[in-house]
């Protein structure tokens, strides 16, 4: 099957994740552009680092969902032209629903759910001069089976989903489409920390009986990015290994 | 019509309508109503917005362009106002006349026109000038 794409500049947010590093390279080799985000300069620097053999076939930007206005600036810096977007960016708020600080949960909530929202104003009004666009968020299991403590970041992911879902219902019909990805445990970020300290309890939850690679995952994200995905439209996809489908 | 900068803003909004709404260029004037008219719905007025701030290279406010609040702003008026200069003060691309014009449109419809559109894309432009 050929991996044909129609579009080439993709905006990553979340630019700096294992996974969004893992993904880039995947996209230059099919003759994508990648941009990823990046919020500090130590992630800059990190970005500039992993991908130094893709000189000139990707660019960075700044852009932290805590500021609205780096939102903003990021679109100038992009000329709103933009193909693809692939949301990675996420915050976590861990603790208990009836113990976290108000302040906190706030503060969480504008930027996960409220500044996103204008994040996905400015891809798809950037992709709607185009008359064509495809978003792929990257969500989580989480957003439909929550430990303790995961309230918040459950609740996060479920209403970004809901936003991309809005989307993919309004604009198909001018040639924007959207697709959420639901990943399990994947040997990166804040999960690979929890795996290693709970080990086999973890993997006994996986019919398949490992975690996912970034890899694994990069390559999924490419395929729903491809034109033969684009069918695949105001939904969610889960890809866990089974664990969601274990009793 | 007769300052040549309306006349160009007029015709580049002509052709996006009659693009977007799949309508005759000839049967677009200034005085056509968007809604009432053109029949125009919520996914053209945001197509309308994207088409016209790639057009023109100004900001827009949805909710200004398509006078999204007016209905809303004109029933919170206290009744002892002057409206049409709070209207115009809220409004400020639309003059005196036109509002007042608004104000006995009201339970006719949706008031939107073509020239309201018009009116926004210069004072934007002049905004962006000044700037």
């Amino acid at each position: 099957m050929s991996m044909r794409f129609t579009g080439s500049t993709c905006l990553i947010t979340g630019g700096t994740s294992d996974m969004a590093m893992a993904l880039a390279p995947k996209m230059i080799l099919s003759g994508l552009f990648p941009v990823l985000t990046f919020r500090s300069e130590s992630g800059q620097k990190k970005l500039a680092s992993r991908l130094r053999d893709f000189e000139e076939k990707y660019a960075m930007v700044h852009l932290d969902l805590d500021h609205v206005h780096s939102i903003h600036q990021a679109f100038e810096t992009l000329n709103h032209d933009l193909d693809y977007l692939v949301d990675f960016a996420q915050d976590n708020l861990e603790g208990l629903v009836a113990a976290t600080d108000s302040q906190r949960v706030q503060s969480f909530f504008e930027a996960s759910l409220s500044n996103r929202a204008i994040l996905i104003k400015a891809a798809a009004r950037a992709m709607l001069t185009k008359k064509k666009g495809r978003m792929v968020y990257v969500s989580s299991t989480a957003a439909g089976r929550q430990s303790r403590g995961q309230g918040f970041y459950a609740a996060v992911k479920n209403g970004a989903e809901s936003l991309y879902h809005a989307v993919g219902i309004e604009l198909a019909g001018k040639g924007i489409t959207t697709v959420c990805l639901r990943p399990g445990y994947v040997d990166a970020g804040r999960a690979k920390s929890f795996i290693e300290k709970h080990g086999q309890r973890v993997l006994d939850q996986i019919p398949m009986g490992r975690v996912l690679s970034c890899e694994e995952i990069a390559d999924v994200i490419l395929f729903l990015l491809t034109d033969s995905a684009v069918g695949i439209n105001a939904t969610s996809i889960i890809m866990d290994g089974g664990m969601s489908a274990l009793k | 019509m007769e300052e040549p900068e309306l006349v160009d803003i007029f015709n580049e909004i002509k052709q996006i309508l009659g693009e977007l709404l799949d309508v005759d260029e000839a049967e677009i004037t200034p005085e056509t109503y968007l809604v009432r008219d053109l029949c125009a719905e919520s996914i053209d007025f945001l197509e309308l917005a994207v088409s016209l701030n790639s057009r023109f290279a100004v900001e827009i406010n949805d909710d200004d362009l398509f006078l999204r609040n007016l209905r809303r702003y004109i029933r919170n008026m206290p009744d002892t106002q002057d409206r049409i200069s709070a209207l115009t003060g809220r409004f400020p691309f639309l003059s005196a006349k036109r509002m007042d014009e608004i104000l006995s449109d009201l339970d006719a419809g949706p008031i939107l026109k073509v020239k309201d559109l018009i009116a926004y894309i210069e004072w934007q432009t002049r905004v962006k000038k000044a700037a």
